[in-house]
């Protein structure tokens, strides 16, 4: 199988595109964290940090 | 998130300590004993809360004789190893001393590790004068002030380094000297990517 022909235009375009929604993301999550007791995000947070 | 923020401490009690805070924990309670120091690195957003992890801790470290260097090294070397060298000597004179950072790890582990380097520029001697004292609910830590890191992030450029600075802005913006915040983003010339991402 040939391999697909790139549109490197169209992958910038979604690259920039992840990433203003991870931005996005962050500003959902510091609203989270902010109303959230430290006990609790934190024990979230280890579980990622230490897996 | 519950915290106390004042000009010179941050603190922040009850949190669930990660393997990454217990190592920078460790680390930098040992290395206050004998010289003064400040983190730097990606670590002080995920302290805050970020959801992701890091390999290494940078930490710029108050210049030492070799003297006061060879205690250190004794006094950590039972718990940690050097991963540029086994020889404190070479690892002043050939490394520190040549302004190239040295890795600590826990022995026999490479991640995380300390990124261990002495000031080069004239920010770098900024940030250890300036320091910024945090209580991890009864341990000590010395940040680099927010109004210097995260501007220093959105200098740095790659998307993480974006994110953490949106990350510690979104949480400390209320409480940040807006006037030295603003002196570091034009002085950084990061105006731009200010108005375009934190804003």
């Amino acid at each position: 199988m040939s391999t697909p022909n790139i549109d490197l235009e169209e992958l910038e375009k979604q690259k920039k595109q992840n990433f203003i929604e991870r931005l996005h993301f962050i500003d959902m999550y510091v609203e989270w964290l902010k109303k959230t007791p430290n006990k609790e995000w934190s024990a979230q947070q280890k579980k990622i940090i230490d897996k | 998130m519950d915290f106390n923020y004042s000009e010179n401490c941050i603190s922040i009690q009850d949190k669930v300590l990660s393997k990454l805070d217990q190592f920078t924990i460790d680390f930098t309670e040992k290395l206050e004993k004998f010289s003064k120091y400040v983190i730097v690195s990606g670590y002080i957003s995920i302290l805050f809360g970020r959801n992701r992890t890091s390999e290494d801790i940078d930490i710029i470290v108050e210049k030492q004789s070799f003297q006061n260097f060879k205690s250190f090294w004794n006094y950590i070397e039972k718990d940690y190893e050097c991963i540029n060298s086994n020889d404190p000597n070479e690892a002043y004179h050939n490394y520190l001393m040549e302004e190239s950072a040295l890795r600590f790890a826990r022995k026999s582990s490479f991640i995380p590790n300390v990124e261990f380097k002495y000031p080069k520029t004239s920010l770098d001697e900024w940030t250890l004068v300036k320091r910024k004292k945090i209580v991890l609910n009864q341990y000590i830590l010395y940040n680099s002030p927010l109004e210097l890191q995260i501007p220093f992030k959105l200098f740095l450029g790659s998307e993480k380094d974006i994110e953490d600075a949106l990350h510690l802005y979104k949480i400390f913006q209320k409480y940040i000297n807006h006037s030295l915040f603003e002196e570091f983003i034009r002085k950084l010339n990061t105006e731009e990517l200010f108005n375009t991402y934190l804003k």
